[in-house]
């Protein structure tokens, strides 16, 4: 490679989400998007989003971030947590990132059958959204969204 | 996103579990624009795109990855990083831009000249047709000497991507030439 991998604390310290955005995957209706304090790792975000997005087909999330450094092997983990427990897991290999870049990954997952999903009482304050973003095994952010269903 | 859901359903025909469309293009050509309207979106705010953008759909286990790339001369040596596994390379040409015709065509034929996207499909856009001096797709596919490439299918499509005309006939021909590997 001809840029070698730079010390790691650069490249955290060069790495940034901008805003994260979820909305109606018809008709992209934004429901939430925050853009406050994303940069500060260990602060789990609250989403307030109106129940009737249990009713959507389809939701998007939408990661906006910059990265100073060029990251060679930058991939992602989602998980979509009930209680800790997994429901659902996405995971998206990005490959090279250039350095002084701004860039956006936005995934909708086909939501399941509205007879299979739990009611807004159960999931309210229970469903984390967890991205977890690599430079191959190197950790170098975590964004951690609950939902509250209003 | 629902334009790409329903593309995604079309395509699950394909062996392929995970498919990879990636746009390419000079800075301003309308790639971004095209992206959002694939996906139903709104396009007001769409701003030069300083790395990638990539929106990824996923249907019972088919995933669709559509990657914009900026293209900023810039960032054009970049390009390459992301040419691996691609199974349909969308070329979006600004046809009123007729300064830039000779550099987005050195640029169309470096792409097509690099293995990694050897034998992959090629779409060109010819966009921004709503500006009246803007070359038609056949003049641009002249232009930019599309008839003597043999190596791959082509197609060109006019579109204007603001207005969301053309972009899902381009789709439709995709849909019809994702490779059978």
């Amino acid at each position: 490679m001809a840029n070698e991998p730079k010390n790691p604390d650069e490249l955290l310290k060069g790495f940034q989400i901008n805003w994260i955005c979820l909305r109606d995957a018809d008709g992209g209706k934004i429901f939430w998007q925050g853009s406050d304090d994303l940069s500060y790792p260990d602060v789990e975000h609250e989403a307030r989003v109106p129940k009737n997005i249990l009713k959507c087909r389809a939701v998007s999330r939408e990661f906006n971030f910059s990265s100073k450094e060029q990251i060679n092997k930058f991939r992602l983990e989602q998980k979509v947590l009930f209680k800790g427990r997994c429901l659902e897991e996405w995971n998206f290999e990005f490959g090279f990132v250039m350095s002084e870049s701004t860039n956006t990954w936005q995934s909708i997952m086909e939501a399941a059958p509205e007879s299979q999903m739990m009611p807004a009482s159960v999931l309210n304050g229970n469903i984390v959204i967890e991205t977890k973003f690599f430079d191959d095994d190197l950790l170098i952010s975590t964004s951690r969204v609950r939902l509250f269903y209003v | 996103m629902q334009g790409l859901l329903s593309l995604l359903r079309k395509l699950r025909t394909a062996p392929e579990k995970e498919l990879r469309l990636l746009l390419l293009g000079l800075d301003n050509a309308g790639k971004t624009t095209i992206l959002k309207m694939l996906a139903s979106e709104d396009i007001t705010n769409v701003t030069p795109t300083a790395g990638f953008n990539i929106k990824s759909v996923n249907s019972e286990g088919f995933k669709l990855n559509v990657w914009d790339i900026g293209g900023q001369r810039k960032i054009r040596p970049y390009w390459k990083n992301y040419f691996e596994n691609t199974d349909v390379l969308i070329y979006v040409v600004d046809s009123a831009d007729k300064k830039r015709l000779e550099e987005t065509g050195i640029e169309l034929y470096e792409l097509l000249s690099d293995d990694k996207l050897q034998d992959v499909p090629l779409l060109v856009y010819a966009n921004k047709q709503d500006i009246p001096e803007s070359l038609s797709a056949s003049e641009l596919a002249q232009t930019l000497g599309l008839p003597t490439i043999k190596d791959r299918s082509w197609q060109i499509q006019a579109c204007t991507a603001i207005q969301g005309v053309g972009v899902r006939e381009g789709m439709e021909w995709v849909c019809k030439n994702i490779k059978k590997k």
